[in-house]
Order: C-alpha cells, then sequence, then structure tokens
C-alpha cells in the first residue's frame, strides 16, 4: 500500500509560483515600452514638420542659405514622422477590421497575420523617429580617451581592471577601431601588463568613438572568487571607467585657417582696436618721425599686443597680429581644457568609485552581466570579456537608454520653455 | 623742446652709453632703444656686405660713427640710406624728401580700393607728381598686385623737378626690379606646386609693371604757354618730348605744401635742417598771404588733371583745414562728380560718427586731415563709390549750384 510520494513543502510551493516572476528583476529601471511614444515628443515632431513644409514652399518661391540649411536639419523628424504616422495609420485600420464582427474570417485571419508585422513597422518608426528627434551629442564624433582605474577591492579590483582593458581592446580589435594604449601603470607602478592594473589610459583614434563608448562610463562591479582568494569566498569589488571625449591637437600646424571662424585662430577685425603711434602734431612732411610701433586691443577679452621691433609699420602690424592670433588661441584653448577638466571631475563625481554606484554587475558565479541602467540581463559571460557580440549587445541597450534619457530630457526641457 | 633730465640720462647711460647721445634727437627712452637697436643692426650688416665691407672697419665703430651723426640731429633714414614705404624698402638720400608713413597709408588704401574694382580700364595709367624718391609709384603697383587678379597693364610715370630725386627714384626702381627678376628666376628654378604658380602670376605682372614706370624730370608748376626757354622744360612738352602718352588715369600728388610760416614754426628741427626745403614748401612769391603760398601747387595740379583727363585724383595736404580748402577748390571748379577727404589712416572706422562731415565734405577715417580724394566719370566706380553713384549726382548738382 503505496501512499501518494512525498513531497517537501518547498518544493510544493516552488511549483505553485507563476513562472513568469522566476527571474523578474526589481531593482533595475527597465527601458520604457519603445513601440510609445510620449505626447510631448510627438507634438515636438508635429511642430517640426510644419516648420518643415513652410520651409519647402518658401524654398519653391526662391533660395535662401539658411532655410535650406534648416531645411536639410528637420527633414530627417519630417521623414520619420510620416513613416511613423503611416505606420500607426495601417496598424490602427488593422486593428478595426479585426474587431468589426463583418469582416469574414478568411480576410480576418490574414489581417491578424499582417498585424505582427505592421507592429513591428511601427516599433522601427517610432525608434527611428525618436533618434532624429533627439540632439546629436556634441562630441559623438570625436575619438576618445578610456580611462580604467581600479576602486573598492584591493588587489581584486586591480585585476579586474585588467580585465576590463583587455576587454575593450578586444571589442576595438574585433569592429575594427584603431586604438592606442597611451599610459599603463601596474600596481607596483611599473608599465608590465600581467600583473594587477592601477591605472591605463586607452585612446580609440577612431571618429566617433566618444558616440560608442560614452555608455561605458561609470563603475563596474565584480562578483567572483577572486585568484588571491583562499577559502573559496565570493568578493564583491569595483572598476571605475572615465570616457573622454578626445580633442584634436590644433595648433600642432603652423598654417592655420584664419578666416575659419570655428578655428581657435579666427578673430573677427571688428573686435581689434587698432592704435598707431602717431606723430605729435602735424605729421605729413612736418616731421620725418621713426616710430613704427603698432598696438592691437582685442576688445572682448581685453588682450593687448604691441609691436615696435621693425622700421616698418605694416610688418610690425603683421606681426602683432599673429601675435595677437596666438595669444587669443591659447587662452581659448586653456578655456576648454578648464571645462574638460570640470567635466572630468563631474564624472568622477557622480560615479563615485564605491560598490553601489555601480552601472554593470559581471558576475562569474552565474556567469551573468546585467546593465542597471537599461535592465539588460545577458548569460554570456565569456563573449562579454572577450568583446564579443554580447558585448555589442549589452552596450547598445545602454545607448538607446541614454537617448531615452536625452529625449525626457528634451522633454523637460520644452516644457521649461512652454512655461515661460 | 624741455630739457632731458638728470635721472633720465644717468638711466640711459646705464643700458647703454650711447642711449644717452641718442635721447637728443628721440627724447624718449623707449624710441631711442629701437634706435640704436636698428642702427646696431645696421652697422652688422654693412660689416658683413661684400660690397661696403673695405670701407668699415669693424660695426661697433661704425656704430659709433652713425650714433654720432644722428645725434646731431640728422634724421635716422638719411644715416641708414632707407626708409620702409608700406612694406617697400626705399632707399633715401640727403637731397631728397622721406618718404611718410601717413603717405603709404593713403595710397595703400588708394591701391587697394583701385584692386578691387570690378571695371577697369584694360591699360591703367597712374601720374605721380613731385614723386621724390619715387615712392609712391613704386607702392601703388606692389600694393596693387597685391589683390588684383586680372589682366591689366599698368603704366606709372613719376615726375619731379629734382636730378637728384629723379636719380634716386631710377635707383629704387632698378633696385627693386632686379630684386623681383631674381625671385622670379629663383621660383623657376625651384617652384613647383600651384601656389607657387600664382607667386609667379604676381611677380611677372610686377616686373612688367616696372618696366613700365619711368621717371621724367619735368617743372610741374611752370606754365608751358608763359615762359619757353625753362629749365626744367615744363610737364606738358617734357612729356611730349619723351613720347609719353597724353592722357592719364589717376593722379596722385605729394606736393609741398607747408607755407612759409609754418615752416618756420610747425616742422621738426630735423626735417628744416636736412631734407629739402624745395620738397616741402612751394617756391615763395612776394606779397601773396601765407596760406595761399602753401596751397599754390593744387590749382595748378587741377588744372593739368584735366588737361590730362584724369578720373581719379589724389592730394597729400597739411591738415583738415588745407584739405577743406583743396577740396573747396575742387567744388569750384566744377568739372568733378564728388570729393572726400582722408584722414592719416583711411581704412580704419571714423572715431566719432559726428566727425564724418566737415562743411559738406565727407572726411573719413583717423587721424589728421591728410589727403583729397576727388573723382569724375569711371573714376566713381573704380573707387567702389558706385553703390552711392546718386549720392554722388547730389552731391555733383550741389557742387554745380
Amino acid at each position: 500500500m503505496r501512499g501518494a510520494p512525498w513531497i517537501c513543502r518547498p518544493c510544493l510551493i516552488r511549483a505553485l509560483r507563476p513562472l513568469s516572476r522566476r527571474h523578474a528583476r526589481f531593482q533595475s529601471n527597465a527601458a520604457a515600452n519603445p513601440e510609445s511614444i510620449s505626447p510631448a515628443l510627438l507634438s515636438r515632431a508635429h511642430a517640426l514638420a510644419a516648420e518643415h513644409s513652410q520651409l519647402a514652399q518658401k524654398l519653391a518661391n526662391g533660395f535662401d542659405a539658411r532655410a535650406a540649411k534648416k531645411l536639410g536639419e528637420i527633414s530627417a523628424v519630417a521623414n520619420a514622422l510620416k513613416e511613423w504616422e503611416k505606420a500607426n495609420e495601417s496598424l490602427t485600420e488593422l486593428r478595426t477590421l479585426i474587431r468589426d464582427p463583418s469582416t469574414d474570417d478568411e480576410l480576418r485571419s490574414l489581417a491578424s497575420d499582417d498585424v505582427a508585422s505592421s507592429a513591428e513597422q511601427l516599433d522601427q518608426a517610432a525608434q527611428a523617429l525618436t533618434t532624429s528627434l533627439v540632439p546629436k551629442h556634441p562630441f559623438a564624433s570625436l575619438p576618445c580617451l578610456i580611462e580604467i582605474r581600479p576602486g573598492a577591492g584591493g588587489s581584486e579590483a586591480a585585476i579586474f581592471a585588467g580585465d576590463l582593458l583587455r576587454m575593450y581592446q578586444a571589442y576595438c580589435s574585433r569592429i575594427g577601431l584603431r586604438t592606442a594604449l597611451l599610459k599603463y601603470e601596474n600596481a607596483d607602478g611599473l608599465p608590465e601588463s600581467d600583473s594587477p592594473l592601477s591605472e591605463a589610459v586607452l585612446e580609440i583614434e577612431s571618429e566617433g568613438a566618444y558616440g560608442t563608448f560614452r555608455c561605458e562610463a561609470g563603475v563596474h562591479r565584480v562578483q567572483r572568487v577572486p585568484a588571491t582568494e583562499t577559502k573559496g569566498r565570493t568578493h564583491t569589488s569595483a572598476a571605475s571607467v572615465l570616457v573622454l571625449p578626445s580633442f584634436p591637437s590644433e595648433g600642432s600646424g603652423e598654417m592655420e585657417d584664419f578666416d575659419n571662424p570655428e578655428s581657435d585662430y579666427y578673430i573677427d577685425p571688428k573686435e581689434v582696436r587698432t592704435d598707431i603711434m602717431r606723430a605729435r602734431g602735424a605729421g605729413g612732411q612736418h616731421v620725418n618721425t621713426t616710430d613704427s610701433a603698432v598696438r592691437l586691443t582685442h576688445l572682448p577679452t581685453n588682450t593687448v599686443v604691441s609691436i615696435q621691433d621693425s622700421r616698418s609699420q605694416p610688418k610690425n602690424r603683421e606681426k602683432a597680429w599673429q601675435l595677437l592670433r596666438s595669444r587669443i588661441a591659447q587662452a581659448r584653448r586653456e578655456k576648454r581644457e578648464e571645462e574638460m577638466v570640470a567635466m572630468r571631475r563631474s564624472v568622477v563625481g557622480v560615479a563615485k568609485m564605491g560598490r553601489g554606484d555601480k552601472v554593470r554587475t559581471y558576475n562569474w558565479g552565474q556567469q551573468r552581466v546585467t546593465d542597471h541602467r537599461s535592465g539588460l540581463t545577458v548569460h554570456d559571460l565569456t563573449d562579454v570579456m572577450g568583446g564579443g557580440h554580447t558585448l555589442e549587445k549589452v552596450m547598445e541597450s545602454v545607448r538607446t537608454w541614454l537617448i531615452e534619457r536625452d529625449i525626457e530630457a528634451v522633454i523637460a526641457g520644452d516644457e521649461i520653455n512652454g512655461d515661460k | 623742446m624741455p630739457r632731458l633730465t638728470t635721472g633720465l640720462l644717468r638711466h640711459a647711460r646705464s643700458i647703454d652709453p650711447l642711449l644717452t647721445l641718442l635721447l637728443r634727437p628721440c627724447r624718449d627712452i623707449s624710441s631711442a632703444q629701437n634706435e640704436l637697436r636698428w642702427l646696431r643692426e645696421h652697422a652688422i650688416k654693412l660689416e658683413q656686405n661684400v660690397n661696403t665691407r673695405a670701407r668699415v672697419s669693424g660695426w661697433r665703430v661704425l656704430l659709433r660713427r652713425l650714433v654720432a651723426e644722428r645725434a646731431r640731429g640728422k634724421p635716422l633714414q638719411y644715416v641708414m640710406g632707407s626708409e620702409y614705404f608700406g612694406e617697400l624698402e626705399i632707399a633715401c638720400r640727403p637731397g631728397v624728401l622721406i618718404p611718410r608713413q601717413e603717405t603709404a597709408a593713403s595710397i595703400t588704401c588708394l591701391a587697394d580700393r583701385l584692386s578691387r574694382a570690378k571695371t577697369l580700364p584694360s591699360e591703367l595709367r597712374v601720374l605721380d607728381l613731385c614723386t621724390g624718391t619715387g615712392c609712391i609709384p613704386l607702392l601703388f603697383q606692389y600694393q596693387f598686385w597685391k589683390t588684383y587678379q586680372d589682366e591689366v597693364s599698368l603704366h606709372l610715370l613719376g615726375v619731379d623737378v629734382s636730378s637728384i630725386a629723379i636719380q634716386l627714384a631710377n635707383y629704387n626702381l632698378r633696385r627693386l626690379l632686379k630684386e623681383r627678376q631674381w625671385q622670379l628666376q629663383n621660383r623657376k628654378m625651384h617652384g613647383r606646386s600651384v601656389q607657387d604658380l600664382w607667386g609667379n602670376k604676381k611677380l611677372k605682372s610686377e616686373v612688367a609693371a616696372f618696366q613700365n614706370t619711368a621717371f621724367l624730370l619735368a617743372d610741374v608748376l611752370v606754365d608751358p604757354l608763359s615762359m619757353t626757354d625753362h629749365d626744367p622744360m615744363p610737364l606738358k612738352p617734357a612729356m611730349q618730348f619723351t613720347n609719353k602718352p597724353p592722357f592719364w588715369d589717376v593722379l596722385i600728388s605729394n606736393p609741398p605744401y607747408i607755407s612759409p610760416a609754418a615752416f618756420n614754426h610747425t616742422t621738426a628741427r630735423s626735417v628744416r635742417a636736412f631734407e629739402p626745403k624745395i620738397a616741402l614748401v612751394p617756391p615763395s612769391e612776394l606779397d601773396t598771404p601765407d596760406v595761399e603760398q602753401g596751397d599754390k601747387f593744387y590749382p595748378r595740379l587741377l588744372t593739368i588733371a584735366d588737361e590730362v583727363k584724369v578720373q581719379l585724383c589724389l592730394f597729400e595736404v597739411a591738415d583738415l583745414n588745407q584739405a577743406i580748402r583743396v577740396a573747396r577748390m575742387v567744388r569750384d571748379s566744377s568739372s568733378w562728380d564728388g570729393v572726400e577727404i582722408w584722414r592719416d589712416y583711411p581704412e580704419l572706422a571714423n572715431e566719432h560718427e559726428e566727425d564724418r562731415l566737415h562743411d559738406g565734405f565727407e572726411v573719413i577715417g583717423q587721424g589728421n586731415g591728410r589727403s583729397v580724394v576727388c573723382w569724375r566719370g569711371r573714376g566713381a566706380e573704380w573707387l567702389s563709390r558706385a553703390n552711392d553713384v546718386r549720392s554722388d549726382r547730389r552731391r555733383s548738382s550741389r557742387i554745380g549750384a
């Protein structure tokens, strides 16, 4: 006589629990539903499209360089909006067709087949629309510098920092970006590669690298049994990654384009006051002065240059302009470097070096990588650490998340402007 | 002139003993230091130069001699034998007026404007009366080719009454021509790039213009009908005699314009003592008022302008008052479409807006009133004044009235 086999209570409870809840994560701020577009963004798109048609009409009547430029800028938005509206319309049409009781069964089945594909289309169109609306990051097209430093966790953190560096190098070589290791220091202050890392700076020279790697900045957390651990306990440590845009080193070329307003060397002649040391009294034939000094004053910055080397006044003036240009360019470069330093500080300030403010976790025990911003979890840890496609997937998800934050910022900015 | 203070002299001596000597003509330490530096460079250059080396026994000795000359008040330009006129180095010798920077500024401005003009005749003829060192025609063509890009044949003629001046002008012309030809040859041997080709074209047109530049000994002031056997010849017979074209497009002149009283009171000591009076003061006549004597050249220049049918004139003057007097003469002659007054630096914007009109004449630039510019016919276009032809017409109708 056999009764029902004994089943332990926890197993029973686990079996009764709904399957879907098992791996849900609550601490990540998951991506918003990409299908729906926020009304604020949509109204912005509509406004831009209206402006687009207005400009097109204006250009049909006569050419205007500024209008043409503006048109080129917003035509992407207008096209994306048109696509989105088309997809939206077809989807609603299909849905009404399905819901309508008068449609015959064959048509209904066809329509329900199409719904999936047009929903996907709408999804894509919405994505395209949002990306076209989001302002491009001003430094996105620049090369970048990645700085990796171990955070909390002692020598294990230093080992992990080295792992991260190798991960990025492998990733870059896989997708064909040029890299250069600017600085590599191990814990003993020696530039040897196999011992734990204390600081490394990797330059990625390809254009647009900052746009690709912007998402990597922050604290990366690792959970594993370190090589240094003798008792088999899992440790949690962290390494910080800084990503900075690398500005092209201007001024390296001798001949600078003075007429280009983008150039550091550009000076608006209207902003410069020229003082020539004039002869006292009548001048002209009355005196034969040898004074050839020229003084230039750049009014916005109050930079003064005075030259009296040569007996020829035009030569002095040319020299003075040259000097003034290089001084102004120097000042501009210093200011930009200051801005960069401020940016670096703010990055360091936000991403504190602790384990708490992590952006991503690498868990060796579960062979899992989770990004805490996009909420994406992947399980091919080996591929991630080898810089493979899985890392690409994670980075892509973070970039999407960043774009959403940017959109939120744009909408918030619009609301502020609207309130005004 | 206030005395040089002992403190200043002591300070100069502590920097360089020669500075104390240079303080006499310069009066302040920074310009004395500049002059000493230039003289030192000049002395070293003379010592290294093959042609002058034999006459020089060490640059220190030479420098002391040069400084002593300068301390006696001789203009630095005569001591060093050259002066920068715009970007050109022009040779100077005693007996010929030293080119002035203000003249260079107005000639530069005029040449820049003409080189930017859209419609120029295929042969542009420029006449310079009272040319002295020949600096005006030489700088004009140099500055003109700096920006002008089309084909135009430039003819220049400089006229002076002094034979030393004509000699010096010809010397300056030869020197610059040789320099350009040498540069051109050098480029032909080494240059290959497009930039060099553009430079070659510019140099070639410069050489051509130098070859089309001439200097003529003639008396501007003498009326050709009143006297027959005058030495040097009056301008018109001299031009006919040397087969010069009878008609010209642009007339430039920096005539003697200082009145006898002003010469005694306002000119610098070194100007009075070392520069030729004939280049500064018009020949004096008894019982004419002082001011009229200073203006003596301008009516004659305007007559010549009519005779050779120029479209554009630039006359240098002493100050704003004389400029207004000359502009009135232009207005009264009623053969000109418009007239304006340029200050020392006409390319700079006016310091005060209310400064723009004086006695109904437009005054542009900064500094003292320096030149009177008048035009007629196509001269307005050459000056890039085509856009305000209407205001010129209005002005010309005012001139007519």
